[in-house]
């Protein structure tokens, strides 16, 4: 018998069907994965499963969750078994655990006030919850002294302390880099295999190829695709997976080597910090015009300050950028990571791209000329940048830039905040920009993948001072 | 979901609040520049034999204990204040404006100077420091201009100093300078943008505030100088004589508090 069945669970907000009729299953031991973009509707399942859609959206449809029958359109019914038989995975956990509370008492708290066990015996057993996971001698410190790592598992002993079998995981490695991602997906494996069922809600092909079991793909409310997790990924019968796959890192063709320039910049012994901290040193690399470096290391490694050194916006504590004669003060350009963030946010696009035109003394056809290379609609420009979506506004600040004309773009993790699709579009103008400019190009990304693929030579960054936590294989094999 | 591009839409109860504020301050706006054109009359003339007499065609709210129209004296107070107020604001705000940017942007010493500055002139009770100016410069209306500015420039050199480094900060401000686009250019397109919203609301409270000084060194005889015209030296003058002549010494209280509840209206309805 299935852990639970959903059938013809419809979200409609105001009349308005928002989720298409989607039925499941989530058998015990097999993984179900949810995989769609940014609005795909995805997080709206689930919501609609455990009874905790806002309320101006109203649902449909059956859950079967053992013996119990619910109907998703009064969520009322669901409470009783939050906690017991459903357990919810939040996404960023640092973020949802009691920042004033110390761990254990967190965890001791769920085993009392859900499974209503004396104080005594719930602290004995949560200790034994944070000694599973590879926690022990951590049950005294606040959530802020924890790693990402440690505090993604007390959310999960937190969730499971009431005995829920099914555990749902919304975006479970949302603003977490590729060591950070295997881990949580080891760690839940690991709870699936003490039996239950594990329902995970991802945009991330990596996370869901590593959850493997079956999949269900979402598009605009409406199922596109489902079957086993390793059919869907290795062949997809629709042509909107296979975009999804395609633009999936893991699965871009390497692009082809260009034949270098002149060189555009030399940096030589570069070392700098934040803090007091050191965060890189003895960093030497050059780059010509068509080039393009990809920079990869974990979050939190120096790659930011090593642009802000090359811009010349900080100060290297040490060594040497040599930018080539003869180039503009203004050659050197920067790509951001949160488009909206890097533009006026007061004025119209096009008011703002003027004024670079203007600047640089470009003719103002320029723009217009760009625009369909860049694949934008000049409608676009009327608006404020937050009226535009992610990806176009990352085009457009490209564009920002090549009006320039600029010799090196420093791209820090311009693709982060994008959907894969979107994400392949961008990189793939980068490097027509690289080819068509001239333009040599430092890229920075978290995923190994991704830079690998598009970029002519690497720089790895820290990989010395890792904080000190528990690895996932250990755990896993703690768990077994 | 999608995204959403229209602005948020603002509360019915605000906007009421905004507009009750400016009829408010428009009213009394248009009562003193235009009441002495309908009514002509002196608000200097005497004649004793009216002393609180009620009120009549030529002085619609009656007579003083000097036998002065009330409605002439309010109408002139109501040039009076809100001019120097607004003198003094339009200069606090400049002044704190100027030195606030210059401040966020040089940092330094010159920040460091200029915070010690403030936060010593902030150790000392407004009233006190216009009275201290008061007693220095000669001239009661330069003397308020002069001290209500020192008092009033330093929420405006703190607000414009805070936004002012926040926005420096931001990626939008380092992308523009990357651009090639120089400190006026930057001024112009993100900081202006980000404080002029904030700087219009604390100059209406700022005038608020002024006003308010002005009618409380009136009212304790230590601002303006009888026989001129001031809404608080009129309170304390006819306070005396409430019994007699209510309607006279209601006149400057009912506009004083009209004048404050607008302009805080004005500026507290606005969204920052």
């Amino acid at each position: 018998m299935s852990l639970l069945k959903a059938s013809n669970i419809t979200v409609s907000q105001d009349g308005t069907p928002i989720l298409e009729p989607v039925s499941l299953r989530l058998e015990a031991g097999e993984p179900l994965v949810i995989l769609g973009e940014t609005g795909s509707g995805k997080s709206l399942l689930a919501q609609a499963i455990m009874g905790t859609l806002p309320r101006d959206l109203a649902a449909r449809g059956q859950v079967a969750l053992g013996d119990h029958l619910l109907d998703a359109a009064r969520p009322v019914g669901f409470r009783a078994l939050w906690g017991r038989q459903i357990a919810v995975l939040p996404q960023e956990p640092w973020l949802s655990l009691d920042p004033l509370m110390r761990v254990q008492s967190q965890v001791t708290e769920a085993h009392r006030l859900v499974n209503g066990k004396p104080v005594a015996e719930a602290r004995t057993q949560a200790s034994a919850d944070l000694d599973r996971l590879g926690l022990t001698g951590a049950g005294h410190r606040y959530p802020h002294e924890l790693s990402g790592g440690m505090a993604q598992r007390v959310a999960i002993a937190a969730a499971r302390a009431g005995g829920a079998r099914i555990v749902i995981a919304d975006e479970p490695t949302k603003g977490l880099d590729a060591a950070r991602r295997d881990d949580v997906a080891d760690l839940l494996l690991a709870e699936l295999a003490r039996g239950g069922g594990l329902l995970v809600i991802t945009h991330d092909l990596a996370l869901a190829r590593r959850i493997g079991g079956q999949m269900i793909v979402l598009r605009k409310g409406q199922v596109v695709e489902e079957g086993p997790t390793a059919a869907v990924m290795a062949a997809p019968s629709q042509a909107y997976t296979r975009e999804l796959i395609a633009a999936d890192p893991e699965n871009w063709k390497p692009r082809t080597k260009q034949a270098a320039g002149s060189a555009v910049l030399t940096a030589t012994g570069l070392a700098a910090g934040r803090g007091g901290t050191r965060l890189f040193s003895d960093v030497s690399f050059d780059l010509s015009e068509g080039e393009i470096l990809g920079v990869t290391g974990p979050s939190g490694c120096g790659k930011s300050t090593l642009g802000g050194v090359v811009l010349g916006l900080i100060d290297a504590a040490d060594g040497v950028v040599n930018r080539a004669d003869g180039l503009k003060a203004t050659a050197f350009q920067k790509l951001y990571q949160d488009p909206v963030a890097a533009f006026p946010r007061h004025r119209t696009l096009a008011r703002t791209l003027d004024d670079v035109a203007r600047r640089h003394g470009q003719a103002l056809g320029r723009i217009e000329e760009l625009l369909p290379r860049l694949g934008l609609s000049p409608a676009l420009l009327s608006r404020r940048p937050d009226a535009v979506s992610g990806g176009e506004l990352q085009r457009l600040a490209l564009l920002r830039l090549l009006l320039v004309r600029p010799s090196l773009i420093f791209a820090d993790e311009p693709t982060s905040r994008l959907d894969p699709i979107t994400q392949k579009q961008v990189i793939d103008l980068l490097c027509e920009t690289a080819r068509s400019e001239g333009c040599a190009i430092m890229l920075v990304s978290h995923d190994p993948a991704l830079v690998s693929r598009t970029a002519d030579k690497m720089l790895s960054l820290g990989t010395t001072a890792a904080k000190v936590d528990v690895t996932a294989p250990r755990v896993v094999g703690a768990l077994r | 979901m999608t995204a959403t591009t229209d602005l948020p839409l603002r509360r019915p109860s605000v906007l009421r609040a905004r507009g009750v504020g400016t009829t408010l301050v428009l009213a009394l706006l248009a009562l003193a520049l235009l009441g002495g054109l309908i009514v002509p009359g002196d608000p200097y003339a005497q004649s004793l034999t009216k002393a609180l007499a009620g009120p009549e065609a030529t002085a619609p709210l009656g007579y003083d204990h000097l036998g002065r129209s009330v409605f002439h004296r309010l109408i002139h107070a109501l040039r009076l204040s809100p001019l120097i107020a607004l003198a003094a604001v339009a200069m606090a705000g400049a002044t704190g404006l100027i030195l606030g940017t210059l401040a966020a942007a040089r940092g330094g010493w010159v920040e460091r100077a200029l915070v010690i500055l403030t936060d010593a002139l902030l150790a000392l009770p407004g009233l006190l420091l216009v009275l201290i100016v008061l007693a220095m410069v000669p001239g009661t209306a330069l003397g308020f201009w002069v001290g209500l500015t020192l008092v009033l420039w330093i929420e405006f050199f703190r607000l414009a100093r805070a936004a002012t480094r926040e926005t420096l900060a931001s990626p939008a401000v380092q992308a523009s300078q990357l651009l090639g686009f120089g400190p006026v250019y930057i001024f112009r397109t993100h900081i202006w943008p980000e404080i002029a919203p904030m700087m219009l609301t604390a100059a209406a409270f700022g005038t608020a505030t002024a006003i308010m000084s002005i009618a409380a060194l009136g009212f304790v005889h230590t601002g303006m100088r009888a026989p001129t015209p001031e809404l608080g030296l009129m309170m304390v003058e006819l306070l005396p004589y409430w019994r007699e002549a209510p309607l006279a010494l209601l006149s400057p209280v009912i506009a004083t508090f009209a004048l404050l509840l607008g302009l805080t209206l004005l500026a507290g309805s606005r969204e920052t």
